[in-house]
Protein backbone atom coordinates (compact mmCIF):
# COMPACT_ATOMS: atom_id res chain seq x y z
CA UNK A 1 0.00 0.00 0.00
CA UNK A 2 3.03 2.32 0.96
CA UNK A 3 4.60 2.16 -2.21
CA UNK A 4 0.72 2.67 -4.23
CA UNK A 5 0.25 5.62 -2.24
CA UNK A 6 4.01 6.83 -3.31
CA UNK A 7 3.49 6.23 -6.55
CA UNK A 8 0.09 8.21 -6.17
CA UNK A 9 1.63 11.32 -4.86
CA UNK A 10 4.35 11.11 -8.36
CA UNK A 11 1.25 11.09 -10.15
CA UNK A 12 -0.08 14.65 -8.99
CA UNK A 13 3.40 16.02 -8.38
CA UNK A 14 3.77 16.17 -12.79
CA UNK A 15 -0.05 17.05 -13.14
CA UNK A 16 0.66 19.60 -10.51
CA UNK A 17 3.98 21.02 -12.57
CA UNK A 18 1.51 21.08 -15.40
CA UNK A 19 -1.70 22.65 -14.29
CA UNK A 20 -1.62 27.07 -13.89
CA UNK A 21 -1.71 28.57 -10.79
CA UNK A 22 -5.26 29.91 -10.12
CA UNK A 23 -6.98 27.97 -12.86
CA UNK A 24 -10.09 26.42 -12.82
CA UNK A 25 -10.29 22.68 -13.09
CA UNK A 26 -12.18 19.33 -13.43
CA UNK A 27 -11.16 16.40 -12.47
CA UNK A 28 -13.05 13.37 -13.88
CA UNK A 29 -13.24 10.54 -11.18
CA UNK A 30 -11.98 12.66 -8.46
CA UNK A 31 -12.42 10.14 -6.00
CA UNK A 32 -12.08 11.39 -2.31
CA UNK A 33 -10.48 14.33 -3.62
CA UNK A 34 -6.91 13.75 -3.07
CA UNK A 35 -5.60 15.54 -6.45
CA UNK A 36 -8.20 18.59 -5.97
CA UNK A 37 -6.97 18.94 -2.27
CA UNK A 38 -3.36 18.49 -3.15
CA UNK A 39 -3.91 21.00 -6.89
CA UNK A 40 -5.85 23.43 -4.07
CA UNK A 41 -2.93 23.76 -1.69
CA UNK A 42 0.08 24.10 -4.16
CA UNK A 43 -1.71 26.18 -7.64
CA UNK A 44 -4.69 27.66 -5.11
CA UNK A 45 -7.12 26.10 -8.53
CA UNK A 46 -11.19 26.16 -8.47
CA UNK A 47 -11.69 22.81 -8.78
CA UNK A 48 -14.39 20.50 -9.36
CA UNK A 49 -14.66 16.85 -9.38
CA UNK A 50 -16.67 14.08 -10.83
CA UNK A 51 -17.70 11.01 -9.10
CA UNK A 52 -19.70 7.96 -9.39
CA UNK A 53 -19.83 6.78 -5.97
CA UNK A 54 -22.15 8.83 -3.01
CA UNK A 55 -19.33 8.44 -0.30
CA UNK A 56 -16.61 9.75 -2.68
CA UNK A 57 -18.79 12.91 -2.78
CA UNK A 58 -18.86 12.98 0.50
CA UNK A 59 -15.68 12.62 1.43
CA UNK A 60 -15.13 15.97 -1.08
CA UNK A 61 -17.44 17.67 0.36
CA UNK A 62 -16.43 17.19 3.99
CA UNK A 63 -12.91 18.60 2.96
CA UNK A 64 -14.40 21.85 1.26
CA UNK A 65 -14.14 20.49 -2.49
CA UNK A 66 -16.99 20.53 -4.86
CA UNK A 67 -17.79 17.53 -6.35
CA UNK A 68 -21.08 16.24 -8.29
CA UNK A 69 -21.95 12.33 -8.09
CA UNK A 70 -22.81 11.63 -11.63
CA UNK A 71 -22.01 10.81 -15.17
CA UNK A 72 -18.90 12.52 -16.33
CA UNK A 73 -19.88 13.02 -20.00
CA UNK A 74 -23.73 14.34 -18.89
CA UNK A 75 -21.85 16.44 -16.47
CA UNK A 76 -19.74 18.00 -19.18
CA UNK A 77 -22.33 18.39 -21.57
CA UNK A 78 -24.12 20.95 -19.36
CA UNK A 79 -21.06 23.56 -19.53
CA UNK A 80 -20.25 25.92 -22.35
CA UNK A 81 -17.02 25.25 -24.77
CA UNK A 82 -14.08 26.20 -22.59
CA UNK A 83 -15.18 26.64 -19.27
CA UNK A 84 -12.80 24.42 -17.77
CA UNK A 85 -8.53 25.58 -18.19
CA UNK A 86 -8.02 21.64 -17.72
CA UNK A 87 -9.63 18.67 -17.36
CA UNK A 88 -8.10 15.96 -15.94
CA UNK A 89 -8.24 12.51 -16.51
CA UNK A 90 -6.08 10.47 -14.40
CA UNK A 91 -6.35 6.62 -13.94
CA UNK A 92 -9.66 6.90 -14.80
CA UNK A 93 -9.40 6.42 -18.63
CA UNK A 94 -9.25 2.66 -18.92
CA UNK A 95 -12.44 2.46 -16.75
CA UNK A 96 -14.78 4.72 -19.46
CA UNK A 97 -17.36 2.89 -21.47
CA UNK A 98 -16.92 5.73 -23.90
CA UNK A 99 -13.02 6.85 -23.52
CA UNK A 100 -13.58 8.69 -26.88
CA UNK A 101 -16.48 10.47 -26.40
CA UNK A 102 -14.91 11.60 -23.45
CA UNK A 103 -11.57 12.67 -24.51
CA UNK A 104 -13.79 14.54 -27.28
CA UNK A 105 -16.12 15.73 -24.71
CA UNK A 106 -13.21 17.47 -22.28
CA UNK A 107 -11.54 19.11 -25.48
CA UNK A 108 -14.55 20.63 -26.07
CA UNK A 109 -15.49 22.06 -22.18
CA UNK A 110 -11.85 22.35 -21.17
CA UNK A 111 -8.96 24.40 -22.97
CA UNK A 112 -6.58 21.39 -22.20
CA UNK A 113 -7.17 17.87 -20.83
CA UNK A 114 -4.83 16.15 -19.18
CA UNK A 115 -5.10 12.19 -19.52
CA UNK A 116 -2.94 9.91 -16.89
CA UNK A 117 -2.73 6.03 -17.20
CA UNK A 118 -0.68 3.14 -16.97
CA UNK A 119 0.86 1.50 -20.01
CA UNK A 120 -0.08 -1.62 -20.32
CA UNK A 121 2.88 -1.85 -22.68
CA UNK A 122 5.15 -2.05 -20.28
CA UNK A 123 7.93 -5.02 -20.50
CA UNK A 124 6.98 -6.26 -16.86
CA UNK A 125 3.55 -6.54 -18.10
CA UNK A 126 4.26 -8.38 -21.40
CA UNK A 127 6.60 -10.86 -19.67
CA UNK A 128 3.61 -11.55 -16.66
CA UNK A 129 1.56 -11.94 -19.57
CA UNK A 130 3.78 -14.19 -21.68
CA UNK A 131 5.09 -16.46 -18.36
CA UNK A 132 1.85 -16.35 -16.50
CA UNK A 133 -0.26 -16.42 -19.26
CA UNK A 134 -2.83 -14.23 -16.96
CA UNK A 135 -4.18 -11.14 -16.07
CA UNK A 136 -1.70 -8.74 -15.34
CA UNK A 137 -1.05 -8.35 -11.67
CA UNK A 138 1.34 -6.08 -9.88
CA UNK A 139 1.02 -2.94 -7.34
CA UNK A 140 -1.28 -1.35 -9.13
CA UNK A 141 -3.66 -3.65 -10.44
CA UNK A 142 -3.73 -6.34 -7.31
CA UNK A 143 -7.00 -8.10 -8.21
CA UNK A 144 -7.58 -10.87 -10.19
CA UNK A 145 -10.40 -11.00 -12.69
CA UNK A 146 -13.01 -11.91 -11.10
CA UNK A 147 -12.17 -9.07 -8.22
CA UNK A 148 -11.63 -6.81 -10.73
CA UNK A 149 -14.02 -3.41 -12.50
CA UNK A 150 -14.18 -4.46 -16.19
CA UNK A 151 -11.01 -2.28 -17.25
CA UNK A 152 -9.80 -1.53 -21.00
CA UNK A 153 -6.29 -1.91 -20.51
CA UNK A 154 -4.02 0.55 -23.04
CA UNK A 155 -0.57 1.19 -23.73
CA UNK A 156 1.50 4.31 -24.66
CA UNK A 157 1.63 3.32 -28.59
CA UNK A 158 -2.29 2.58 -28.28
CA UNK A 159 -2.80 6.18 -27.15
CA UNK A 160 -0.52 8.08 -28.97
CA UNK A 161 -2.12 6.25 -32.07
CA UNK A 162 -5.74 7.38 -30.68
CA UNK A 163 -4.39 10.76 -30.93
CA UNK A 164 -3.06 10.66 -34.07
CA UNK A 165 -6.53 9.43 -35.51
CA UNK A 166 -8.74 11.80 -34.29
CA UNK A 167 -6.24 14.86 -34.74
CA UNK A 168 -5.79 15.36 -31.40
CA UNK A 169 -2.61 17.43 -30.45
CA UNK A 170 -0.53 16.22 -28.10
CA UNK A 171 0.76 19.60 -26.36
CA UNK A 172 3.05 17.65 -23.59
CA UNK A 173 4.20 14.45 -22.40
CA UNK A 174 5.59 12.90 -19.74
CA UNK A 175 6.72 8.82 -19.78
CA UNK A 176 8.22 7.37 -16.55
CA UNK A 177 10.05 4.10 -15.79
CA UNK A 178 8.28 1.58 -13.63
CA UNK A 179 9.42 3.81 -10.62
CA UNK A 180 6.81 6.28 -12.06
CA UNK A 181 9.64 8.52 -11.18
CA UNK A 182 12.63 8.92 -13.14
CA UNK A 183 11.61 9.73 -16.94
CA UNK A 184 11.99 7.40 -19.77
CA UNK A 185 13.36 8.60 -22.75
CA UNK A 186 13.41 5.70 -24.69
CA UNK A 187 11.09 3.12 -26.42
CA UNK A 188 7.76 4.59 -23.67
CA UNK A 189 5.97 1.68 -24.96
CA UNK A 190 8.52 -0.38 -23.78
CA UNK A 191 10.05 0.83 -20.86
CA UNK A 192 7.77 3.05 -19.46
CA UNK A 193 5.28 2.22 -16.21
CA UNK A 194 3.36 5.34 -17.21
CA UNK A 195 2.72 8.08 -18.81
CA UNK A 196 0.56 11.47 -18.85
CA UNK A 197 -0.40 13.72 -22.22
CA UNK A 198 -1.53 17.15 -22.24
CA UNK A 199 -4.05 17.36 -24.74
CA UNK A 200 -5.31 20.25 -26.95
CA UNK A 201 -7.78 20.92 -29.94
CA UNK A 202 -5.49 20.99 -33.17
CA UNK B 1 -45.09 15.21 5.09
CA UNK B 2 -44.79 13.96 8.78
CA UNK B 3 -45.59 10.30 9.19
CA UNK B 4 -48.95 11.06 11.56
CA UNK B 5 -50.16 7.45 11.23
CA UNK B 6 -46.92 5.94 12.12
CA UNK B 7 -46.36 8.32 14.81
CA UNK B 8 -50.00 7.37 16.68
CA UNK B 9 -49.13 3.74 16.41
CA UNK B 10 -45.90 4.22 17.96
CA UNK B 11 -47.12 4.33 21.90
CA UNK B 12 -45.77 7.76 23.32
CA UNK B 13 -42.76 6.59 25.26
CA UNK B 14 -42.54 9.07 27.90
CA UNK B 15 -39.00 9.43 28.47
CA UNK B 16 -37.45 9.90 24.69
CA UNK B 17 -37.27 13.27 25.04
CA UNK B 18 -34.67 12.38 27.73
CA UNK B 19 -32.51 10.67 24.79
CA UNK B 20 -29.17 11.86 25.20
CA UNK B 21 -28.82 13.05 21.85
CA UNK B 22 -31.91 14.99 22.05
CA UNK B 23 -32.84 18.74 22.76
CA UNK B 24 -35.12 17.90 25.12
CA UNK B 25 -38.23 19.60 25.74
CA UNK B 26 -38.34 22.95 23.84
CA UNK B 27 -40.69 25.86 23.56
CA UNK B 28 -41.71 28.07 20.58
CA UNK B 29 -41.52 31.74 20.96
CA UNK B 30 -42.85 34.82 18.53
CA UNK B 31 -41.11 37.55 17.02
CA UNK B 32 -43.26 40.82 16.00
CA UNK B 33 -42.55 42.82 13.72
CA UNK B 34 -43.55 45.98 14.57
CA UNK B 35 -42.88 48.19 11.35
CA UNK B 36 -44.73 47.94 7.90
CA UNK B 37 -44.20 44.93 5.83
CA UNK B 38 -44.16 45.00 2.04
CA UNK B 39 -44.39 41.80 -0.14
CA UNK B 40 -42.99 41.21 -3.98
CA UNK B 41 -46.49 42.29 -5.00
CA UNK B 42 -46.45 45.43 -3.61
CA UNK B 43 -49.04 44.83 -0.84
CA UNK B 44 -47.88 45.54 2.65
CA UNK B 45 -48.98 44.89 6.06
CA UNK B 46 -48.63 46.75 9.27
CA UNK B 47 -45.92 44.52 11.17
CA UNK B 48 -46.30 40.32 10.96
CA UNK B 49 -45.31 37.67 13.78
CA UNK B 50 -43.05 34.43 13.01
CA UNK B 51 -43.54 31.67 15.18
CA UNK B 52 -39.70 30.23 15.94
CA UNK B 53 -37.41 27.73 18.03
CA UNK B 54 -34.30 27.53 18.29
CA UNK B 55 -31.90 25.09 19.93
CA UNK B 56 -28.36 25.48 20.75
CA UNK B 57 -26.98 28.86 21.73
CA UNK B 58 -25.96 31.85 19.56
CA UNK B 59 -21.43 31.99 20.35
CA UNK B 60 -19.45 35.17 20.95
CA UNK B 61 -18.59 35.56 17.25
CA UNK B 62 -22.62 35.44 16.81
CA UNK B 63 -21.32 33.38 13.44
CA UNK B 64 -22.28 29.60 14.66
CA UNK B 65 -26.48 29.60 13.35
CA UNK B 66 -27.66 27.43 11.20
CA UNK B 67 -31.19 28.10 9.68
CA UNK B 68 -33.31 25.26 9.07
CA UNK B 69 -36.30 25.61 6.65
CA UNK B 70 -39.57 24.43 6.66
CA UNK B 71 -41.22 22.24 3.73
CA UNK B 72 -45.11 23.11 2.61
CA UNK B 73 -46.49 21.19 5.58
CA UNK B 74 -44.09 21.94 7.99
CA UNK B 75 -43.63 24.36 11.09
CA UNK B 76 -40.88 25.79 13.18
CA UNK B 77 -40.77 22.81 15.32
CA UNK B 78 -37.81 20.92 13.45
CA UNK B 79 -36.49 19.10 16.75
CA UNK B 80 -37.40 17.97 20.22
CA UNK B 81 -40.40 17.78 21.97
CA UNK B 82 -43.09 19.86 23.34
CA UNK B 83 -43.46 18.40 26.33
CA UNK B 84 -42.96 15.33 28.32
CA UNK B 85 -45.99 13.10 26.69
CA UNK B 86 -45.59 14.61 23.16
CA UNK B 87 -46.11 11.31 20.93
CA UNK B 88 -44.23 12.57 18.32
CA UNK B 89 -40.55 14.86 18.24
CA UNK B 90 -40.16 17.68 15.89
CA UNK B 91 -40.00 17.17 12.11
CA UNK B 92 -35.95 16.95 11.90
CA UNK B 93 -35.53 15.52 15.12
CA UNK B 94 -33.55 12.85 13.62
CA UNK B 95 -31.25 15.38 11.76
CA UNK B 96 -30.56 17.82 14.82
CA UNK B 97 -29.59 17.64 18.77
CA UNK B 98 -26.70 17.45 20.68
CA UNK B 99 -24.24 15.16 18.39
CA UNK B 100 -26.40 14.50 15.82
CA UNK B 101 -25.58 15.67 12.08
CA UNK B 102 -26.72 19.15 12.82
CA UNK B 103 -24.81 19.31 16.21
CA UNK B 104 -26.88 21.75 18.44
CA UNK B 105 -23.45 21.55 20.88
CA UNK B 106 -21.78 23.57 17.78
CA UNK B 107 -24.61 25.17 16.19
CA UNK B 108 -27.49 27.48 17.08
CA UNK B 109 -29.94 26.25 15.16
CA UNK B 110 -33.13 28.12 14.40
CA UNK B 111 -36.83 27.11 12.48
CA UNK B 112 -39.45 29.42 11.74
CA UNK B 113 -42.68 29.10 10.63
CA UNK B 114 -43.24 31.12 7.41
CA UNK B 115 -45.11 33.81 6.09
CA UNK B 116 -48.11 32.70 5.19
CA UNK B 117 -48.18 30.17 7.27
CA UNK B 118 -50.78 29.01 9.97
CA UNK B 119 -48.62 27.48 12.73
CA UNK B 120 -48.23 30.93 14.90
CA UNK B 121 -47.11 32.60 11.95
CA UNK B 122 -48.64 35.71 9.99
CA UNK B 123 -50.80 34.47 7.54
CA UNK B 124 -54.50 34.28 5.94
CA UNK B 125 -55.96 33.02 9.21
CA UNK B 126 -54.66 36.21 11.34
CA UNK B 127 -56.89 39.30 11.99
CA UNK B 128 -56.93 41.86 9.99
CA UNK B 129 -56.46 44.49 12.61
CA UNK B 130 -58.32 47.36 9.80
CA UNK B 131 -61.41 44.85 10.30
CA UNK B 132 -60.86 42.34 13.43
CA UNK B 133 -61.66 38.97 10.95
CA UNK B 134 -59.15 37.35 9.38
CA UNK B 135 -57.77 37.66 6.21
CA UNK B 136 -58.64 35.10 4.64
CA UNK B 137 -57.84 35.81 0.77
CA UNK B 138 -57.29 39.02 1.57
CA UNK B 139 -53.91 38.51 3.23
CA UNK B 140 -51.37 39.46 0.40
CA UNK B 141 -49.90 37.21 -2.10
CA UNK B 142 -46.68 35.83 -0.25
CA UNK B 143 -43.67 34.65 -2.28
CA UNK B 144 -40.58 32.64 -1.46
CA UNK B 145 -39.16 35.72 -1.34
CA UNK B 146 -41.36 37.25 1.28
CA UNK B 147 -40.70 34.62 3.39
CA UNK B 148 -36.84 34.71 3.30
CA UNK B 149 -37.16 38.82 3.68
CA UNK B 150 -39.55 37.60 6.83
CA UNK B 151 -37.11 35.39 8.36
CA UNK B 152 -33.85 37.69 7.88
CA UNK B 153 -35.48 40.26 10.17
CA UNK B 154 -36.25 37.84 12.63
CA UNK B 155 -32.33 36.79 12.42
CA UNK B 156 -31.44 40.56 13.07
CA UNK B 157 -33.67 40.55 16.39
CA UNK B 158 -31.83 37.32 17.46
CA UNK B 159 -28.41 39.42 17.22
CA UNK B 160 -27.40 36.78 14.05
CA UNK B 161 -24.40 38.49 12.19
CA UNK B 162 -24.06 36.02 9.58
CA UNK B 163 -25.57 32.59 9.29
CA UNK B 164 -22.65 29.69 9.31
CA UNK B 165 -25.16 27.65 7.16
CA UNK B 166 -29.09 27.42 5.97
CA UNK B 167 -30.69 24.64 4.64
CA UNK B 168 -33.65 23.06 3.85
CA UNK B 169 -35.78 20.30 2.07
CA UNK B 170 -38.43 20.72 -0.85
CA UNK B 171 -39.44 24.48 0.07
CA UNK B 172 -37.35 24.64 2.34
CA UNK B 173 -34.83 24.24 -0.30
CA UNK B 174 -36.24 26.50 -2.30
CA UNK B 175 -36.14 29.26 0.79
CA UNK B 176 -32.09 28.06 1.51
CA UNK B 177 -31.79 29.30 -2.55
CA UNK B 178 -33.17 32.43 -2.50
CA UNK B 179 -31.29 33.52 1.32
CA UNK B 180 -27.80 33.06 -0.38
CA UNK B 181 -28.95 34.48 -3.47
CA UNK B 182 -30.98 37.83 -1.69
CA UNK B 183 -28.01 38.30 1.55
CA UNK B 184 -24.49 36.93 -0.06
CA UNK B 185 -22.49 37.77 3.22
CA UNK B 186 -25.01 37.15 5.19
CA UNK B 187 -24.98 32.98 3.94
CA UNK B 188 -22.15 31.37 4.14
CA UNK B 189 -23.07 27.78 3.02
CA UNK B 190 -26.27 26.23 1.97
CA UNK B 191 -27.80 22.80 1.78
CA UNK B 192 -30.66 22.08 -0.63
CA UNK B 193 -32.18 18.54 -0.02
CA UNK B 194 -35.18 17.03 -2.24
CA UNK B 195 -35.64 20.97 -4.34
CA UNK B 196 -35.61 22.48 -7.50
CA UNK B 197 -35.14 25.82 -9.09
CA UNK B 198 -38.67 25.68 -10.96
CA UNK B 199 -41.79 23.37 -10.72
CA UNK B 200 -42.09 21.36 -13.39
CA UNK B 201 -45.74 21.74 -15.26
CA UNK B 202 -46.36 18.06 -13.31
CA UNK B 203 -45.75 19.54 -10.04
CA UNK B 204 -47.72 22.49 -10.58
CA UNK B 205 -50.97 20.46 -12.26
CA UNK B 206 -51.08 18.47 -8.45
CA UNK B 207 -50.77 21.51 -6.70
CA UNK B 208 -53.37 22.72 -8.48
CA UNK B 209 -55.32 19.99 -7.96
CA UNK B 210 -55.04 20.64 -4.29
CA UNK B 211 -56.30 23.98 -4.60
CA UNK B 212 -59.10 23.32 -6.78
CA UNK B 213 -60.61 20.57 -4.03
CA UNK B 214 -60.23 23.38 -1.22
CA UNK B 215 -61.77 26.45 -3.57
CA UNK B 216 -64.39 23.72 -4.85
CA UNK B 217 -65.66 22.66 -1.23
CA UNK B 218 -69.04 25.36 -0.65
CA UNK B 219 -67.68 26.09 2.85
CA UNK B 220 -64.27 27.48 1.33
CA UNK B 221 -66.52 30.84 1.12
CA UNK B 222 -64.50 32.53 -0.84
CA UNK B 223 -62.02 31.91 2.04
CA UNK B 224 -64.48 33.47 4.67
CA UNK B 225 -64.64 30.80 6.97
CA UNK B 226 -64.66 30.53 10.62
CA UNK B 227 -61.35 29.16 12.45
CA UNK B 228 -62.70 25.91 13.18
CA UNK B 229 -64.94 25.17 10.30
CA UNK B 230 -63.29 25.77 6.98
CA UNK B 231 -63.18 23.55 3.48
CA UNK B 232 -61.91 20.82 5.32
CA UNK B 233 -63.29 18.09 3.06
CA UNK B 234 -61.33 19.87 0.29
CA UNK B 235 -58.48 20.45 2.56
CA UNK B 236 -58.24 16.59 3.57
CA UNK B 237 -58.81 15.35 -0.59
CA UNK B 238 -55.82 17.68 -0.99
CA UNK B 239 -53.65 16.47 1.41
CA UNK B 240 -54.37 13.09 0.48
CA UNK B 241 -53.43 13.53 -3.04
CA UNK B 242 -50.19 15.67 -2.24
CA UNK B 243 -49.17 12.87 0.31
CA UNK B 244 -49.02 10.34 -2.98
CA UNK B 245 -46.53 12.63 -4.01
CA UNK B 246 -43.93 12.84 -1.56
CA UNK B 247 -43.84 8.69 -1.42
CA UNK B 248 -43.23 6.91 -4.16
CA UNK B 249 -44.66 3.54 -5.90
CA UNK B 250 -41.63 1.07 -4.05
CA UNK B 251 -42.04 3.31 -1.08
CA UNK B 252 -45.91 2.25 -0.83
CA UNK B 253 -45.82 -0.71 -2.11
CA UNK B 254 -43.15 -2.01 0.70
CA UNK B 255 -45.28 -0.22 3.50
CA UNK B 256 -48.78 -1.35 2.03
CA UNK B 257 -48.88 -3.46 -0.64
CA UNK B 258 -52.19 -4.55 -1.15
CA UNK B 259 -52.85 -5.57 2.44
CA UNK B 260 -56.28 -4.89 3.86
CA UNK B 261 -57.58 -3.44 6.84
CA UNK B 262 -58.20 -6.47 9.90
CA UNK B 263 -61.66 -4.77 9.94
CA UNK B 264 -62.21 -5.15 6.19
CA UNK B 265 -63.37 -8.82 5.62
CA UNK B 266 -62.50 -10.01 1.96
CA UNK B 267 -65.97 -10.38 1.07
CA UNK B 268 -67.14 -6.84 1.74
CA UNK B 269 -69.05 -4.99 -1.22
CA UNK B 270 -68.17 -1.71 0.48
CA UNK B 271 -67.04 1.63 -0.26
CA UNK B 272 -65.94 1.47 2.93
CA UNK B 273 -61.77 2.21 3.68
CA UNK B 274 -60.39 -1.74 2.51
CA UNK B 275 -57.12 -1.04 1.68
CA UNK B 276 -54.53 0.11 4.36
CA UNK B 277 -53.47 2.92 2.30
CA UNK B 278 -56.82 4.14 2.23
CA UNK B 279 -57.25 4.36 5.53
CA UNK B 280 -53.63 5.32 5.62
CA UNK B 281 -54.35 8.64 3.09
CA UNK B 282 -57.92 9.08 5.07
CA UNK B 283 -55.67 9.19 8.54
CA UNK B 284 -53.32 12.26 6.42
CA UNK B 285 -56.33 13.95 5.37
CA UNK B 286 -58.24 13.81 8.94
CA UNK B 287 -55.32 14.63 10.87
CA UNK B 288 -53.77 17.55 8.75
CA UNK B 289 -57.33 19.22 8.19
CA UNK B 290 -56.58 19.97 12.25
CA UNK B 291 -53.77 21.22 12.13
CA UNK B 292 -53.42 23.82 8.92
CA UNK B 293 -55.55 26.28 7.52
CA UNK B 294 -57.08 25.84 4.37
CA UNK B 295 -56.24 29.38 2.95
CA UNK B 296 -52.06 28.94 3.88
CA UNK B 297 -52.46 26.20 2.01
CA UNK B 298 -53.66 28.01 -1.18
CA UNK B 299 -50.97 30.83 -0.72
CA UNK B 300 -47.90 28.39 -0.02
CA UNK B 301 -48.75 26.13 -3.03
CA UNK B 302 -49.23 29.51 -5.11
CA UNK B 303 -45.75 30.28 -3.42
CA UNK B 304 -44.26 27.59 -4.35
CA UNK B 305 -45.49 27.61 -7.97
CA UNK B 306 -44.32 30.96 -8.83
CA UNK B 307 -40.95 30.41 -7.58
CA UNK B 308 -38.24 30.68 -10.67
CA UNK B 309 -35.29 32.75 -9.51
CA UNK B 310 -33.89 32.30 -13.51
CA UNK B 311 -37.29 33.81 -14.64
CA UNK B 312 -36.40 37.62 -13.37
CA UNK B 313 -32.39 37.10 -14.40
CA UNK B 314 -32.76 35.46 -17.85
CA UNK B 315 -30.89 32.47 -16.63
CA UNK B 316 -30.03 30.14 -13.29
CA UNK B 317 -26.71 30.70 -13.38
CA UNK B 318 -27.18 34.82 -13.46
CA UNK B 319 -29.78 34.42 -10.62
CA UNK B 320 -26.69 32.71 -8.78
CA UNK B 321 -24.50 35.44 -9.68
CA UNK B 322 -24.34 36.79 -6.22
CA UNK B 323 -23.71 33.90 -4.19
CA UNK B 324 -21.15 33.21 -1.57
CA UNK B 325 -22.51 30.67 0.10
CA UNK B 326 -20.76 27.33 -0.49
CA UNK B 327 -23.70 24.98 -1.76
CA UNK B 328 -24.24 20.87 -1.29
CA UNK B 329 -27.20 19.65 -3.15
CA UNK B 330 -29.18 16.53 -2.49
CA UNK B 331 -31.10 14.28 -4.78
CA UNK B 332 -33.16 11.36 -3.94
CA UNK B 333 -33.49 8.62 -6.63
CA UNK B 334 -37.10 7.81 -6.04
CA UNK B 335 -38.15 11.70 -5.56
CA UNK B 336 -40.87 11.75 -8.91
CA UNK B 337 -42.24 15.43 -7.59
CA UNK B 338 -38.43 17.06 -7.31
CA UNK B 339 -36.25 14.69 -8.81
CA UNK B 340 -32.83 14.18 -9.02
CA UNK B 341 -32.92 16.04 -12.71
CA UNK B 342 -34.34 19.52 -11.35
CA UNK B 343 -31.82 19.43 -8.04
CA UNK B 344 -28.42 17.72 -10.37
CA UNK B 345 -29.77 21.72 -12.19
CA UNK B 346 -29.00 23.87 -9.31
CA UNK B 347 -26.13 22.37 -8.88
CA UNK B 348 -24.47 22.32 -12.18
CA UNK B 349 -25.87 26.44 -12.74
CA UNK B 350 -24.54 27.27 -9.72
CA UNK B 351 -21.17 25.34 -11.16
CA UNK B 352 -21.45 27.15 -14.34
CA UNK B 353 -21.44 30.46 -12.46
CA UNK B 354 -18.46 29.82 -10.66
CA UNK B 355 -19.64 28.90 -7.21
CA UNK B 356 -18.34 26.18 -5.13
CA UNK B 357 -21.07 23.49 -5.06
CA UNK B 358 -21.38 19.82 -4.72
CA UNK B 359 -24.60 17.58 -5.70
CA UNK B 360 -24.60 13.56 -3.76
CA UNK B 361 -27.35 11.47 -4.84
CA UNK B 362 -28.77 9.28 -2.27
CA UNK B 363 -30.75 5.93 -3.59
CA UNK B 364 -34.03 5.38 -1.61
CA UNK B 365 -37.58 4.27 -2.20
CA UNK B 366 -38.96 6.86 0.03
CA UNK B 367 -39.58 9.30 -2.88
CA UNK B 368 -39.86 13.36 -2.09
CA UNK B 369 -39.89 12.98 1.78
CA UNK B 370 -36.75 11.00 1.73
CA UNK B 371 -34.67 13.96 2.78
CA UNK B 372 -36.20 13.19 6.53
CA UNK B 373 -34.90 9.73 5.98
CA UNK B 374 -32.97 8.17 8.79
CA UNK B 375 -29.92 7.00 6.80
CA UNK B 376 -26.25 7.13 8.33
CA UNK B 377 -24.80 8.77 4.87
CA UNK B 378 -26.85 11.52 4.50
CA UNK B 379 -25.94 12.06 8.13
CA UNK B 380 -22.30 11.98 7.33
CA UNK B 381 -22.93 13.89 4.46
CA UNK B 382 -24.36 16.52 5.46
CA UNK B 383 -22.52 16.79 9.09
CA UNK B 384 -19.08 16.84 6.92
CA UNK B 385 -20.04 19.49 4.89
CA UNK B 386 -21.33 21.81 8.02
CA UNK B 387 -18.20 20.99 10.51
CA UNK B 388 -15.72 21.56 8.08
CA UNK B 389 -13.54 24.42 8.91
CA UNK B 390 -14.03 27.42 6.39
CA UNK B 391 -9.94 27.14 5.32
CA UNK B 392 -9.79 23.52 2.83
CA UNK B 393 -8.50 20.90 5.21
CA UNK B 394 -5.98 18.44 4.20
CA UNK B 395 -5.32 15.20 5.29
CA UNK B 396 -2.17 14.32 3.52
CA UNK B 397 1.41 15.42 3.08
CA UNK B 398 3.11 14.67 -0.22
Amino acid sequence: MGKLVEKRTVDMQVIGEWVEPQSRVLDLGCGRGELMAYLVQAKQVQATGVDLDFDKISACASRGLSAYQGDMTAFMRAFPDRHFDRIICSRTVHELDDPAGVVLEALRVGSTVTVGFVNHGFWKNRVDALVRGRKVRNAVYTTSWHDSRPANPLSIADFEDFCREKSIRVARRAHLMGDWRRPCAVLPNLFAGYALYDLARS
Amino acid sequence: MIDDVQAQRAPAQPRRHLAADDVGIVRPRDYTHPGLFTFTSGQSIQGFTLRYETYGSLNATRDNAVLVCHALSGDHHCAGWHSEVDPKPGWWNNLIGPGKAVDTRRFFVICANVLGGCQGSTGPSSINPETGQPYGIRFPFVTIRDMVHAQKLLLEHLGVDELHAVMGGSMGGMTAMLFAIEYPSFTRRQIIMASTANESAQAIAFNEVGRQAIMQDPAWNNGDYPREGGPRVGLAIARMMAHITYLSDAGMDRKFGRRKRESAGGESYTFDAQFEVESYLRHQGQSFINRFDANSYLYITRAIDQFDPAKASGSLERAFAPVLAESLVVGFTSDWLFPPEQNREIALALLRAGKRASYAELSTDLGHDSFLLESPDLYALVRGFLERPDAYHFDFAI
